[in-house]
């Protein structure tokens, strides 16, 4: 094995990384680009990733486990990418493809899919604290979505992900700031805003602010700025009076909702002003005077009332009158120290200008390519998607109480290359996902449980359960229910009775119909205070603060969700019609219909007998029973056709058996 | 085959889950620690004094002035400027500059007498709870942070009016998993005329996993959410789903040997196992005439007075935390909200649920092992206000609480406050204090409780909390 004497000296200065001297710690140093180590097996890699995975399981005495199956590897990448599953026609195609590039043209296709935007923008939307209602206890409803569609769109458009950030700390700023750019502002408009009789004001205004230095640090630096809210931060080097300079640049800004116009209230505005138009013509036509013409005046009269109001929008703006910032003695808005001018924290890299710098300015210090910090926590947050947990496993924290970072000179490899390509998100996805690490298999191996029971040398894929709306998303695609209908405002599926009297106000939640109904999670209305509790349950975020890396949990309400739900069963409803209708007529071709459908793979002779001998019990079950009893079994709520009544017993067990096949393990894992 | 695999999980879990809690904070950072059977009961840092708690939230902040903290001062001074001292630098919710004229010190509206041996003073609003006196220790010098509703009441569940952390019934399953596997281990009951401010945060596992977040039992629909079937499938028919989900995800388990796929096999097995002793719970017509009696529980009937005696089988089935919570007790004055009418009959809605609640416990040999806490978010002000009727505001700065059971000294008074009820005098008790001391009744050492989040290790006493000693047995 031939390691270069650099990348040597790298890993023995990163061993002592821990104990560093304060300001030496390694994330506060420029990312270096390492020459790619060395390895034996030259065959293996396929970019330059694999180099440095696979020199640190050689130095172990590690293989890399062998590349996942076709299908698996197909379903996989689709389940990163656009979080939705390949379609049986695509598994085909994708079999019988046999360039040697069938799998990357596949990666570019899911690329440049819209549903790609959908689910990386879920991801930031964590981030953002993204919601449809204001928080607190009152959690009043607030229009918000056209940040959300922002944020899919400019993923979509892979906008350089410094111009990203700019846009969300200070698109207002910008020189003739778009529509689009004010919009973006909502990034730091998504904190709560308590309409709770009584309050102070301006306590809250500053927690909200309190809110934005915390995101903005473990977002966009992995660095947890908040603990030196109250007193000098314990471990990093940042100081409480470098957290209030920073506090002095959103201490500037007002908080105002605008009218933003939808490219829909554009024309409904337009089509408005020409029955305007029309009518005043048609006023001018009449005699002055008539009973006709001040008949036609007052219709003119109210119509011009009626303008339609376009969709608001919360954004930030500058305020015009400066304010005053102070150190708060403890964190505490009442006791306010000495005056504080805006800065930035001396660790980081420089900003000569900062004391007389706006909030744009602050936006470019912090996109800068000097940030050492940046590019490394957005990779580290892409890498965690695909592997489960980061290089740095504490993806928000890379000060000195964070972990080490397992690669670190794959780390900032990564990091450069996020740079040398322009910011772009998708060329750094493309990497991660065609390399030879993440293909390979996420089988346990017994030799690697032994040596590397965490995983940490990425000698194999990880299994890994799908987030809350995957989880939903890939139902509906199974059932073939999905409707991929994009934006607009926050839509309602159905969920139980009963779940809206938890708030302290009881808020509506009617059933969307139509397509509405069956729309992806991402755009399921999102109130703080009483979560979907689909979503909530499999570890949506609630967005009261910043979450940049979700739980995986694994409890019995899933199981009661998965199962009794009824969302959830109407998807059964769905996939058992689909099954029905598409499947051949013999009970094993359906079966393995289904198995095609929400795994993308055929079922064995095992899992053939186990199935259909569940669906013959439950024919004899279902057999016996009354059609007027059965009629809730096999018609859905909503959008179904109506089930002939010598059809119901057949219908009904061939759902259950759907219900069965949507709530394995493997159905809600990416493996 | 299935009971192979029964076996091999429950040698599994337990295996994994004999560890003290410092490997559990530790084991929090590895996504590993998944595999662990999360529900399994844990040992705690030292011998407990109770197993279990019933926390009675009295959301909207009882007056103390009107049921335990009787100052005949007051009652002298009714009418009178609150003197200069008292409110300087003081924060008060609705304050305005008219605050001081507008709001004259207030004498307690409410009769008081000593009672039982302890000769504990309770006010004649609740006549259950003063025949329980010898059994509780009464908190009178309670101090927190924040007036208003929301953030006060994730104080006294979190530690932090912030919102997002985890409440103390996530902190102390986290710390002592649950004795049940059938039924959740933290589960909260609602009554009253609407339901907490700020909901469902009050009982949120925060950045703790979900396994840890409150479950509430619901007043009508299923008791748990989707607990029931959907319409049509028979019990049968579950169960024959859950066989063959079990056969086919046990399957994958050998295919992938993914430990993650036995804790979900587990989670459905308990998931089938609520589905028949949730209704069962719930179902309070077999209890005697006599203990229904005691409540003034009614079968079918949503009370406080059923979800105390909810509380009383749930604590017997083995869940760990149960929280109750009645509204609406904000008595500022005015429509909805006086000391008189309205107080009344919030007090007549759970005096007698609380006492029965004692007495039973009690009775059954389930007192010793279940801490009973009685309380709302902070305590009211000394002064009316300027409303039609006279009302007091919220106060933070010294509210009464009541502890009973497990470890908690009986018959006994904590802390005082000044002769107007204004300030804590002796003993203060801080809300950290009181959750370290809650904490340290369960057998955990607040500092020792802790789960990495943000780069720090988060507590539910953040960076403070003394056990208040007075208050153990």
């Amino acid at each position: 094995m031939r390691w270069s004497p650099i990348f040597l000296l790298f890993v023995f200065w990163m061993t002592l990384g821990l104990s560093a001297k304060e300001g030496e710690h390694w994330a506060f140093i420029a990312p270096q680009r390492h020459a790619q180590p060395a390895v034996k097996q030259k065959g293996w890699p396929k970019n330059a990733i694999d180099h440095f995975i696979l020199a640190e399981l050689e130095a172990a005495n590690l293989q890399p486990s062998t590349e996942a199956d076709k299908i698996t590897l197909l379903r996989r990448v689709h389940l990163d990418l656009i979080g939705l599953p390949p379609t049986p026609t695509e598994v085909k195609a994708f079999l019988a493809n046999k360039r040697p590039d069938a799998y990357e043209r596949v990666v570019d296709q899911l690329l440049a899919s819209p549903r790609y935007g959908e689910r990386w923008g879920r991801h930031w939307l964590d981030a953002a604290r993204y919601a449809d209602s204001d928080g607190y206890s009152h959690d009043a409803p607030r229009i918000m979505w056209q940040y959300r569609d922002w944020v899919i769109r400019a993923i979509n458009d892979d906008l350089p992900f410094d111009q990203f950030v700019i846009e969300q700390l200070a698109g207002d700023m910008l020189p003739d700031a778009t529509a689009a750019q004010r919009i973006a502002t909502g990034f730091h408009r998504n904190t709560q805003i308590n309409t709770e009789g009584g309050v102070d004001r301006e306590q809250f205004r500053i927690d909200s602010i309190f809110d934005r230095i915390a995101t903005t640090g473990e977002v966009l630096f992995g660095l947890t700025f908040g603990c030196a809210q109250c007193h000098d931060h314990k471990y990093d080097p940042i100081k409480q009076v470098e957290y209030y300079q920073m506090f002095a640049y959103y201490n500037q800004v007002d908080e105002p909702r605008r009218e933003i116009p939808t490219a829909a209230d554009l024309n409904a505005q337009k089509a408005h002003e020409q029955k305007i138009t029309a009518l005043t013509d048609k006023v001018n036509n009449a005699e002055q005077g008539s009973d006709a013409r001040k008949k036609l005046e007052a219709e003119l009269a109210q119509l011009k009332k009626k303008r339609p109001r376009a969709t608001t929008a919360l954004v930030m703006m500058q305020r015009s009158s400066p304010r005053m910032t102070h150190r708060f003695i403890q964190g505490n808005f009442t006791r306010p120290a000495e005056e504080v001018k805006p800065g930035v924290p001396s660790i980081l890299h420089s900003f000569p200008e900062a004391e007389s710098a706006n909030r744009l300015d602050f936006a470019r210090w912090v996109t800068s390519r000097n940030n050492p910090l940046m590019a490394r926590v957005t990779v580290n947050r892409m890498w965690l998607h695909y592997f489960g947990k980061g290089i740095v496993e504490t993806e928000n924290d890379f000060g000195t109480q964070g972990s080490a970072p397992s690669h670190p000179a794959l780390l900032d490899w990564l990091a450069t290359e996020f740079m040398r390509a322009q910011w772009s998100r998708k060329a750094l996805h493309r990497l991660m996902v065609t390399s030879a690490t993440y293909r390979q298999s996420s089988k346990r191996r017994t030799d690697l449980t032994e040596t590397d029971p965490y995983n940490k040398l990425l000698g194999r894929q990880s299994r890994l359960r799908l987030d809350a709306e995957i989880v939903r998303d890939n139902a509906l695609a199974a059932s073939g229910l999905l409707n991929t209908k994009m934006g607009g405002p926050g839509v309602f599926p159905p969920q139980p009775p009963g779940c809206m009297n938890l708030g302290q106000h009881r808020r509506n939640w009617t059933a969307s119909k139509g397509e509405d109904r069956y729309r992806r999670a991402v755009y399921t209305y999102r109130w703080r205070a009483t979560p979907h509790p689909a979503l909530k349950v499999f570890d949506a975020p609630d967005a009261f603060a910043s979450c940049t890396r979700r739980i995986r949990s694994n409890t019995p309400l899933q199981a009661l969700t998965l199962l009794n739900d009824p969302a959830f069963f109407e998807i059964a409803q769905g996939l058992a019609e689909r099954i029905l209708k598409e499947g051949d007529k013999a009970d094993k071709a359906r079966i393995a219909l289904g198995f095609r459908l929400c795994l993308a793979r055929e079922p064995d002779t095992r899992e053939l007998t186990v199935l259909e001998s569940f669906l013959n019990k439950q024919r004899q079950l279902y057999a016996g029973m009354d059609a007027v009893a059965l009629t809730p079994v096999v018609q859905r709520a909503h959008g179904g056709q109506a089930v002939a009544e010598t059809q119901r017993s057949e219908q009904a067990a061939w759902t259950m058996l759907a219900r069965v096949l949507l709530n394995l393990d493997e159905t809600i894992t990416r493996e | 085959m299935m009971h192979d695999l029964q076996e091999t999980t429950r040698r599994h879990f337990f295996s994994r889950c004999g560890m003290g809690l410092g490997s559990i904070a530790l084991g929090s950072m590895m996504s590993d620690q998944a595999q662990a059977n999360p529900f399994a009961p844990k040992h705690p840092h030292f011998k407990p004094r109770a197993k279990n708690v019933i926390y009675l939230f009295m959301g909207g902040g009882p007056s103390q002035l009107e049921l335990f903290d009787w100052k005949p001062e007051l009652s002298k001074r009714h009418g009178q400027d609150i003197p200069e001292s008292f409110i300087k630098g003081k924060r008060f919710a609705f304050m305005n500059s008219s605050f001081k004229k507008a709001n004259k010190l207030l004498g307690p509206t409410r009769q008081f007498e000593r009672h039982g041996q302890s000769g504990i003073w309770v006010s004649d609003l609740f006549p259950h709870i003063a025949s329980i006196t010898d059994e509780i220790s009464v908190v009178k010098s309670c101090k927190t942070e924040l007036f208003n509703h929301a953030p006060a009441k994730l104080f006294m569940n979190t530690g932090t009016g912030l919102f997002g952390r985890p409440s103390m019934g996530s902190w102390v399953t986290y710390g002592l998993g649950s004795e049940s596997q059938s039924l959740p281990g933290f589960v909260v009951l609602q009554s009253g005329s609407r339901g907490p401010r700020g909901g469902a945060v009050n009982w949120a596992s925060g950045f703790l996993p979900t396994t840890f977040q409150g479950v509430p039992l619901r007043g009508s629909g299923d008791p748990i959410l989707n607990l029931a079937s959907p319409k049509g499938v028979s019990a049968q028919s579950q169960r024959d789903s859950l066989d063959a989900l079990k056969a086919l995800n046990l399957k994958r388990l050998m295919e992938t040997g993914d430990e993650e796929i036995r804790t979900r096999i587990a989670s459905y097995e308990m998931s089938y196992q609520m589905q028949s002793s949730a209704p069962e719970l719930i179902d309070i017509s077999g209890e005697t005439q006599a203990t229904l009696e005691l409540y003034g529980a009614k079968p079918g009937q949503a009370s406080f007075a059923n979800n105390c005696l909810l509380a009383r089988r749930l604590v017997e089935r083995g869940t760990r935390f149960v929280q109750l919570y009645h509204t609406n007790w904000d008595h500022h004055g005015g429509p909805g909200e006086t000391l008189t009418k309205d107080l009344e009959k919030v007090t007549h809605d759970v005096d007698q649920g609380c006492a029965a609640l004692i007495r039973d416990l009690k009775s059954r040999g389930l007192l010793d092992d279940t801490l009973v806490i009685w309380g709302g978010e902070f305590g009211r002000t000394p002064m009316s206000e300027a409303r039609k009727t006279p009302g007091r505001n919220h106060h933070i700065d010294a509210f009464s609480m009541w502890f009973a059971g497990g470890g908690v000294k009986p018959g006994n008074v904590v802390g005082e406050t000044d002769e107007f009820g204004f300030d804590s005098v002796g003993r203060e008790c801080h809300v950290h204090d009181l959750h370290a001391t809650i904490l340290h009744l369960l057998g955990m050492d607040h500092e020792q409780l802790t789960f990495r989040f943000q780069g720090r290790d988060f507590r539910l006493t953040d960076v403070a909390g003394h056990v208040i000693e007075p208050l153990l047995a």
